[in-house]
């Protein structure tokens, strides 16, 4: 019992303070890749920690939405995490939900963001809802074929069963549904976080942010909330990535073996983020209307891992 | 042995290259730069000849070893610096006007690829002794580059794209015929080779002077009469 809680406590622990070093690192890397210093990479940190002690200005039109959001979002996304391997194959809350919990977990945070954008009447907030809403209803059910592909061939959509399942069969990965699964959830992640192609997480330009659009209201702790949250969100998926295609070093219980589990864990995610951020500097960000068309690309892709599964 | 000499390794990088030749294929159907186009065209063929050298590896057969070499010089090298040229030469406008519009292009790409599956489902034969045959999941994945090379060609106004179709067409055609045979005769393959190469090398030469008399590279110009 005192393990299970441990364990709990432990992956808590994980998500919440792992998250802002790897925002941290993908901002200095691209920082330097651009040939600019960058801050360093635990300016998240202090970013999160200056906004808590700020005072707030509430618009005066919002209603208790706005207030409810940075919460329920920052528990969802919390959540989520929960659910998913990190350097243990058995997730803390595994018994309790899936993948289709993970993502709708991450949805009900997204519909309140939404909302929450909506909810001050001002027309940029409502602006980056409206894309919000456009992106991810393309994006989601790229994400859900995708992780289907792999949860047939695990036999479960359980993500603790799924990891250990492909611990258990080596050079598994080079199966070819599971590299047109890959390609998909990257072009997913890369949406989903809000990355170049798609939106620009340092914008602050109004025609072209999407989630800096609805946030824009947002000030001091409710704001490092749902920057944490952001933060938070973005280990999930990824974590979602490294661990389901790629479950090296995963530890099977809680022991001190962990403590390998956690660097390997560690190190992989770094690898993601610099692809991620390659991706970022090589390329220039979409306009909207062409965004469809790459989210399109990640549909297809896991469509036709999905297929071809089936097909063998 | 060291692992890289087991033929199921060799197998799985086998398949493992030809998804990434349908990703890349699929890439160039949702592709808009032209530049980017030729490059993937270019990424794609080096794959191919990796995938034709592992298959020369483990089924010792010399032969393919050619069709490798000649596959990296002329279509991952050669032609995607001829092809550049001529874009950066005639000064087009750098975008393709596909007919369809990209979302619907890329679902008929999955569409096609799931026709490629369920027709290469017929050549499967699961009691075949394993390494003797590269299973039908090679030909299914060349079955789609050939069907999505002749989908881009449909598709495209521009002469030059068109060529670029072509070109993955071949790309399927050879996949197919090295993953099912473990490649035909070397002066089969040499001829087909040559062929294309020299055809893509006049389609080049006949897009540029398409260009210098219309103006355009736009191939439903040339039904209208000219003096």
């Amino acid at each position: 019992m005192t393990e299970r809680a441990l364990a709990l406590l432990a992956q808590i622990a994980i998500v919440l303070f792992l998250s802002p070093l790897i925002t941290g690192f993908s901002r200095t890397l691209k920082a330097r890749l651009q040939m600019r210093r960058g801050a360093g990479i635990l300016q998240p940190y202090w970013d999160i920690h200056k906004l808590l002690r700020k005072g707030m200005v509430i618009p005066e039109t919002a209603s208790w939405i706005f207030s409810a959001t940075p919460y329920v979002l920052f528990v969802t996304t919390l959540l989520a995490g929960l659910l998913i391997p990190t350097v243990s194959a058995q997730a803390p809350l595994s018994l309790y939900g899936g993948v289709l919990a993970v993502v709708y977990l991450l949805a009900l945070g997204r519909f309140f963001l939404a909302l929450g954008g909506l909810d001050t009447g001002s027309s940029f907030g409502g602006l980056g809802s409206s894309r919000e809403m456009t992106i991810s209803a393309i994006a989601e059910p790229a994400l859900m074929l995708a992780v289907f592909t792999v949860a047939l061939s695990a036999g479960s959509t359980n993500l603790s069963v799924v990891a250990q399942a492909s611990l258990g069969q080596s050079w598994r990965f080079l199966a070819p549904q599971q590299m047109l699964a890959f390609a998909a959830l990257f072009i997913v992640l890369i949406a989903e976080t809000g990355r170049i192609p798609v939106d620009n997480p340092a914008t602050h330009l109004e025609l072209t942010m999407i989630h800096e659009a609805m946030i824009l209201e947002y000030s001091g702790p409710y704001l490092a909330l749902i920057e944490w949250s952001a933060a938070m969100k973005q280990l999930v998926l990824m974590t979602l990535l490294v661990n389901v295609f790629f479950p090296f070093g995963l530890s099977i219980g809680w022991s001190m073996g962990t403590l390998l589990s956690l660097v390997l864990f560690g190190l992989k995610l770094l690898l993601l983020a610099a692809a991620v951020v390659l991706v970022e500097t090589t390329n220039a960000k979409m306009r909207l209307f062409r965004v469809p068309e790459l989210l399109a690309v990640a549909f297809v892709l896991s469509a036709t891992a999905l297929i071809s599964t089936f097909l063998f | 042995m060291f692992f890289w000499q087991d033929p199921q390794f060799g197998n799985k990088m086998i398949t493992l290259m030809a998804a990434l030749v349908l990703v890349i294929q699929i890439l160039m159907v949702s592709q808009r730069w032209l530049v980017t186009n030729i490059r993937a065209f270019g990424v794609q063929s080096l794959l191919l000849a990796c995938i034709a050298w592992t298959i020369a590896y483990f089924n010792h057969a010399p032969h393919i070893y050619w069709v490798a070499a000649l596959t990296l010089i002329f279509k991952a090298g050669l032609l995607p610096v001829v092809l550049e040229r001529l874009v950066a030469r005639i000064e087009i406008r750098q975008e393709i006007e596909p007919f369809v519009n990209v979302p619907l292009s890329v679902l008929v790409a999955g569409m096609l690829t799931l026709l490629a599956y369920v027709v290469s489902e017929s050549f499967h034969r699961p009691n075949e002794p394993a390494g003797h045959g590269l299973g039908h999941n090679t030909l299914a994945v060349a079955i789609a580059v050939f069907l999505i090379g002749f989908f881009m060609m449909v598709n495209r106004r521009k002469a030059l794209s068109q060529v670029l179709g072509l070109l993955c067409l071949e790309n399927g055609l050879l996949l197919a015929a090295i993953s099912l045979t473990y490649g035909m005769p070397l002066i089969v393959e040499v001829g087909i080779f040559f062929d294309v190469l020299v055809a893509s090398l006049l389609l080049a030469i006949l897009v540029y002077r398409i260009r210098e008399t219309f103006d355009s590279m736009d191939v439903s110009r040339l039904s209208r009469l000219r003096g």
